[in-house]
């Protein structure tokens, strides 16, 4: 298997607070890996980075080989890499099914004159848009009623994996999820692990920050275990569960004292 | 002669009231992406002078004019658009007020183009052009029973109620569709649309460019209906008296701000029997809305609720 996503020698610093500091890995096309690591170790900002959300202030991002870090946002979406929101970014007063609509934006064309003249081929277009959305609703299990209610209304389960139609609407080679079972149950969070394979069975490489370890174990192929912004280790899930540094990282700071 | 009951006074009132609708939609549309606009006075004023200057001193024909007039101010839109727009709030709209002030400021002090202070006039009036094309073609005002004035009046009524009713158009279709769902996606959260694969500084730009343009329109049409414009007709004044339409009428749908210029720009009208009382009634209604409805009096609730009773009625 090839990389998809390759970081090189990421730095972060926010003023003189390093917030990952020489950070390198790389993502295979294809596999599910997980990131995982305590609270403040730089998971979710790494994904900022990632999607130029925050520049790095050094090191490369590349994407099938190409030089991402210096794109917007927006061109970042449209190169194929996607992702939602630890804490949910949903746009909450327009409709489920218009907020898998908005994802779709980067692949679609229609601009001012043509939509308001209702070309042709912007009335296929959008009809198309349409049918993205019902599919990747009935993918993440939002068909029928849901589709049509502010997203905001949504229980939040359902808000989580709208995010995740959202993020799948602009057809991404690479899906960054932001603990996507943060605040489910135990059988939603099983309900989640399938969809995640789901959507890698659809040739979607995944990349997943997650804190709820069984959801972690079972999903992902491998996993990068981060703690103060530095990358600790990386491997199978088996072996990094075992990892005396990975188990001093989770506990240490609260047994150190004790052991020491 | 003439049937009395076509009373041009009123037909001008309303006819003013259809380039305020005009207005209305212009800072809607920058509302759209969730920019307050106040420089919309500013671009009226450039949309103004250009087609009267256009008009008076090249002889450019009126609609010629009018397009050319819309077109300058949605260039000027985007040259003081993108500047702007890496502000946002009341930074934004005091940067926007500022803006305007400025135009104004150019139209009062660059004499030797725009007549300064005392402003441009005899600038042809579009329905008294429209009379004497008629009679050139043979056809006589009179023949249909009408007085001069009152075909004059219904000419201009007409010609800005098919503009205003195409801007209108215009932006609703637009508002359904992709461009629309990208304005309506920036407005409730700029981070998410830009990571959902949206440019979000292009629309904000185009948006605002919009604006502007359909202020500009607004404002050329006003050269040509009044005939005379000055400095004075685009001050902060006419500025916050856009954003009243929007915020009196709601911002949140096109129909608000429609609504809030219409019905803003008639009431003066209907209170003509207290006229001693006019301005306190006019600011007692502006309270109460806010008070009330402080997201303004047509909301999409409301609006929905009212499609709701329209199918229940035909059912």
């Amino acid at each position: 298997m090839s990389d998809l996503l390759e970081l090189h020698r990421i730095v972060k610093t926010f003023g003189g607070l390093s917030a990952l500091g020489d950070v390198s890995f790389s993502v295979r096309e294809g596999e599910i890996l997980g990131i995982i690591g305590p609270n403040g170790a730089g998971k979710t900002t790494l994904f900022h980075v990632i999607t130029a959300m925050l520049p790095p202030t050094q090191g490369e991002v590349l994407l099938g080989g190409e030089r991402i870090d210096r794109l917007s946002p927006h061109a970042i979406a449209r190169r194929g890499v996607s992702r939602t929101f630890q804490n949910l970014r949903l746009f909450s007063t327009m409709t489920a099914a218009e907020n898998v609509m908005v994802g779709r934006h980067c692949r679609s064309r229609a601009g001012v004159w043509r939509s308001v003249l209702r070309t042709r081929g912007q009335r296929e277009e959008e009809r198309g848009i349409l049918g993205k959305t019902r599919e990747l609703l009935g993918l993440v299990g939002m068909g029928g009623i849901d589709a049509e209610q502010p997203a905001g209304s949504l229980p939040y389960g359902h808000q989580r994996r709208l995010e995740i139609a959202r993020a799948m609407a602009s057809g991404p080679r690479i899906l960054l999820l932001d603990e996507p079972a943060a605040g489910m149950n135990e059988s939603e969070t099983q309900e989640m692990s399938l969809l995640i394979r789901r959507i890698r069975s659809l040739g979607v490489t995944i990349l997943l920050i997650e804190h709820d370890m069984s959801l972690v174990m079972k999903t992902c192929d491998r996993l990068v275990v981060f703690n103060f912004g530095r990358k600790i280790t990386e491997g199978p899930p088996e072996k990094v569960r075992d990892d005396p540094r990975v188990i001093e990282a989770y506990l240490g700071a609260s047994e150190g004292d004790g052991n020491a | 002669m003439g049937p009395e009951w076509i009373n041009p006074y009123h037909l001008q009132v309303a006819s003013f009231a259809f380039i305020n609708v005009i207005l209305g939609v212009s800072i809607y549309v920058t509302l759209a992406t969730g920019q307050l606009s106040l420089g919309n006075a500013g671009f009226m004023g450039i949309g103004a002078y250009a087609a009267a200057l256009l008009s008076t001193r090249y002889g450019c024909p009126i609609p010629a004019g009018i397009v050319l007039g819309g077109l300058f101010a949605g260039i000027a839109g985007i040259l003081v658009g993108i500047p702007s727009l890496r502000l946002s709030g009341v930074y934004l709209a005091i940067a926007t007020l500022g803006s305007g002030e400025v135009l104004r400021a150019v139209l009062v002090n660059w004499e030797s183009l725009t007549g300064g202070a005392v402003g441009i006039a005899a600038i042809p009036q579009m329905g008294r052009v429209l009379l004497s094309r008629a009679r050139e073609a043979g056809f006589a005002p009179e023949s249909i029973g009408l007085r001069n004035n009152q075909f004059i009046g219904i000419s201009v009524f007409l010609i800005l109620f098919v503009c205003a009713f195409l801007a209108v158009l215009f932006f609703l279709r637009l508002g359904r569709t992709r461009v629309g769902r990208a304005y309506a996606a920036i407005k409730l959260d700029e981070k998410a649309a830009e990571a959902a694969g949206i440019p979000v500084t292009y629309y904000k730009v185009l948006a605002f460019s919009q604006g502007a343009m359909l202020a500009g329109f607004a404002g050329a049409l006003y050269a040509h209906t009044t005939s005379f414009v000055s400095p004075s007709d685009f001050t902060y004044h006419r500025a916050v008296e856009i954003l009243v339409f929007a915020v009196f009428g709601g911002s949140e749908h096109l129909l608000g701000p429609v609504f809030g210029a219409a019905f803003l720009t008639m009431l003066p009208e209907a209170l003509r029997s207290v006229s001693d009382y006019r301005d306190i009634l006019y600011g007692i209604l502006l309270v109460l809305t806010m008070v009330f409805r402080p997201q303004g009096v047509l909301d999409p609730p409301l609006l929905r609720g009212f499609a709701r009773f329209r199918r229940k009625g035909k059912a």
